[in-house]
């Protein structure tokens, strides 16, 4: 599903974020991405949906190289990634459910009534359809968090990225997306969390990507205490 | 998974009406919850048209005091004798077949000594005595718009010179050089101006509405991350430039009409030197139509300008 060869990434020529990076993800695996801050999460997971290109190497998203794409065939291979961004990115001027009905507006989702049906099944899942007509400085961290985990599960995409999702949250709130995660690992989404929240990565058994200084440091399964 | 090759459906689709619609309703949602950016673009591109629409206003007008003034392109043919009836019928005849002709005028003994008297108003003492007699006849004519030329005049006159029976031939050869390089010396500095006018319009029409679009480039940034088409993210913002761009035309017609009625309508002859049409006329048709258009596109091309720098560097 998720294939990264030998891949480098220089911001500038004495800045290299990653380093001969390759590892795979296969389809329906739920994969934690960890390491230190800095260490180049956040650009690797870049890379995979596209808003970044490597320097060297080939990231290849169901057997396409990312960085062949078109600007016309780019939307197509992000349609079928959902992201759930650190700083939420959600529309400061747009209500909760304006946020998370724009996936399926920019796809062409169907109609008013499909596109209605869908968001509001997604955040009723979230347990935010009392707040659809709210604007997102009317919310509480975690309930930004499960606005944009909306947005990026409304289209029940294949790919699901979240970068640092428990960041700021209690860890009711951490446990509570940690379930959203599983659910959608469960229902065949293949899952990458960024996270160095040990706590997050102690609760859940799954395979662990270990970045650091921009290098791999570990391809596989990692015990817990290993973990920094 | 499927490959990312597909290509959004065609816009003859059914599909296609609703996806307008939406683009339409999100550029107008755009409009109002962004009242104030709007409001400053819409004025922008209103006074920019306007300074272009008042210069078009004197070109247009000075075009009309030179089409006037090219009526005295007047070509005489002056005969020593009287000529018989038949004899001027004929020549008359001859001179209007020729294609470049307009009108011919005979003016008898007694009109030249009438005219000569006109021009010496006031000293008309000095011709008493005098009989028509002395005064030659003659055909005045007019020539049509396009052979008003220094080069189509000679032309006419050699074509002139060849029918049996002409008199004398004056034409003011060197007014009408000069009356021509005088039209041509504006129409020169017209374009310029006007195009130089229409660039600093573009210029300034462009970055007010890339200020509009900076203020929305997170919006931008979301809707290409979840999968818009570049297509997609920049429609609703080149029919809001559009829509802009057309308020804009349609406020500075509205503010000429005003400066028309109120200040140049009643204006003196000072531009047209013409006594018979003191004031400026107003934009014809045409060019209100076309400054409508012109604002429309404007908006639009600001916008296409705008949106190029920002998608490409929010796409990748």
């Amino acid at each position: 599903m998720i294939q990264f060869h030998n891949v480098f990434l220089a911001y500038q020529k004495d800045a290299t974020a990653l380093q001969n990076v390759s590892f795979s993800v296969a389809k329906g695996e739920f994969v934690f991405l960890t390491g230190p801050s800095g260490a180049g999460k956040t650009s690797l997971l870049r890379l995979i949906y596209g808003a970044l290109t490597p320097s060297r190497g080939q990231v290849l998203i169901d057997g396409q190289n990312v960085s062949r794409l078109t600007s016309s065939q780019l939307p197509f291979l992000r349609r079928s990634i959902g992201v759930v961004f650190q700083d939420f990115k959600l529309l400061q001027n747009r209500t909760v459910f304006e946020n998370v009905a724009i996936t399926l507006e920019v796809q062409g989702g169907g109609s008013k009534a499909d596109i209605s049906k869908r968001v509001m099944h997604i955040l009723r899942q979230m347990g935010m359809e009392s707040k659809i007509s709210l604007t997102p400085q009317r919310l509480s961290g975690g309930e930004q968090q499960r606005v944009a985990l909306a947005r990026a599960l409304v289209n029940e995409p294949k790919i699901l990225l979240a970068d640092e999702p428990t960041g700021n949250l209690d860890d009711a709130n951490k446990m509570q997306i940690m379930n959203i995660f599983k659910e959608a690992n469960v229902r065949g989404t293949t899952v990458v969390v960024a996270t160095h929240d040990r706590r997050l990565i102690e609760h859940a058994h799954y395979r662990i990507i270990r970045l650091q200084n921009g290098e791999l440091a570990d391809n596989g399964e990692v015990r817990n205490e290993e973990i920094h | 998974m499927k490959k990312f090759t597909n290509k959004r459906p065609a816009m003859t689709t059914p599909g296609a009406q609703g996806r307008l619609r939406y683009f339409i309703g999100r550029a107008l949602s755009n409009i109002r919850q962004n009242v104030f950016v709007n409001v400053v673009t819409v004025g922008t591109i209103t006074l920019a048209l306007l300074i272009v629409s008042l210069f078009l206003l004197l070109f247009v007008n000075l075009e009309n005091a030179a089409d006037n003034w090219s009526e005295k392109v007047q070509v005489t043919v002056y005969f020593d004798k009287e000529l018989t009836p038949q004899e001027q019928s004929d020549l008359k005849n001859k001179i209007q077949a020729l294609p470049a002709t307009s009108k011919v005028t005979w003016v008898g003994r007694d009109e030249a000594l009438k005219r000569f008297k006109g021009r010496l108003k006031g000293q008309e003492t000095l011709l008493e005595g005098i009989r028509p007699e002395v005064l030659p006849t003659s055909f005045e004519i007019s020539l049509k718009k396009a052979s008003r030329s220094s080069e189509d005049v000679a032309a006419y006159v050699a074509k002139l010179k060849n029918i049996q029976g002409i008199g004398e031939i004056q034409y003011g050869e060197e007014w009408v050089r000069r009356f021509n390089t005088f039209l041509t010396f504006m129409r020169i500095v017209g374009g310029l101006v006007g195009g130089f006018l229409v660039l600093a319009v573009i210029f300034i029409v462009s970055n007010t509405i890339q200020l509009t679009i900076y203020a929305r480039r997170d919006e931008l940034e979301v809707m290409s991350l979840v999968g818009a088409t570049r297509l997609f993210i920049k429609m609703p913002y080149l029919l809001e430039g559009l829509l802009q761009g057309l308020a804009g035309g349609v406020l500075a017609l509205l503010l000429l009409l005003a400066v028309h009625l109120l200040f140049l309508h009643n204006a003196g002859n000072f531009l047209t030197f013409n006594p018979a049409t003191a004031g400026l006329a107003f934009l014809p048709p045409e060019y209100s139509a076309g400054l409508l258009g012109a604002g429309a596109m404007l908006g639009f091309l600001g916008s296409l300008a705008a949106l190029r720098r920002f998608i490409n560097e929010i796409t990748g």
